[in-house]
């Protein structure tokens, strides 16, 4: 058993490093198993959902370039934004569009925050559900 | 050539637990455990520093591996799968 969280005062955590050999595998193959909590059951019921930037409980606060919740002024970050976003606009900014009625630095720095959504905090459950696994 | 570059979550996201060469990544952000077995864990490391294009990625696996087979379809089949477990989006 480890603990809780990643450790925060070595950097990113890696997932891998040591130099070895590694095999691509074949098409058909699969490296990747998703175990998918109850919480993928409700995603109909999230299809309209909406993702306030940044979430209710810090509203007004900025938000910086990397995605994080800054307080209001911050120079270099950004307003925060005048209305929530539909699920479906951020989904198709997540696959390389960009979020509407902002430009394309605000944009980037919206969908970091979006990413670093977890759960507790308003919006979630519906980034949460752009997030599952097709099928 | 594709021209689209992968991008990967950032690794601060998700909770890694090993299991000798498997790896048990909780994404917060979904609240999915994804067991990943290699080459998955390797791809994501490199594309959560950097978004590169799936032919960059590959120089960039036999910079640090030994590729035993050094496909770019094998390396896209594996994109795909993790784009379809939602740690990799095309853009």
């Amino acid at each position: 058993m480890t603990d809780a969280s990643p450790p925060k005062d070595q950097g990113a955590p890696r997932l891998a490093t040591r130099r070895r050999a590694l095999l691509l595998g074949a098409v058909g193959a699969t490296a990747v198993v998703s175990i998918r909590p109850a919480l993928a059951q409700t995603t109909a019921s999230v299809l309209t959902c909406q993702i306030p930037v940044p979430d209710h409980g810090r509203a007004g606060s900025y938000i910086a370039a990397d995605g994080k919740v800054v307080p209001s002024g911050t120079v270099g970050a950004f307003r925060p934004a005048s209305q929530p976003f539909d699920r479906e606009a951020v989904r198709r900014a997540l696959q390389g569009g960009q979020l509407p009625g902002v430009d394309a630095d605000r944009s980037r720095a919206y969908l970091k925050y979006i990413q670093r959504l977890q759960s507790g905090t308003s919006g979630f459950s519906c980034f949460a559900s752009l997030q599952m696994p097709r099928g | 050539m594709p021209e689209v570059a992968y991008h990967a979550v950032a690794l601060d996201t998700l909770r890694l637990v090993a299991a000798d060469d498997l790896i048990f990544a909780y994404h917060r952000a979904s609240g999915i455990t994804h067991l990943l077995a290699p080459p998955a864990p390797e791809i994501l490391n490199i594309l959560a520093e950097a978004p590169m294009r799936a032919d960059e990625l590959l120089v960039q696996l036999a910079a640090l591996y030994d590729l035993a087979d050094g496909d770019l379809a094998m390396l896209v089949a594996r994109l795909d799968e993790l784009v379809a477990a939602g740690l990799v989006w095309r853009a």
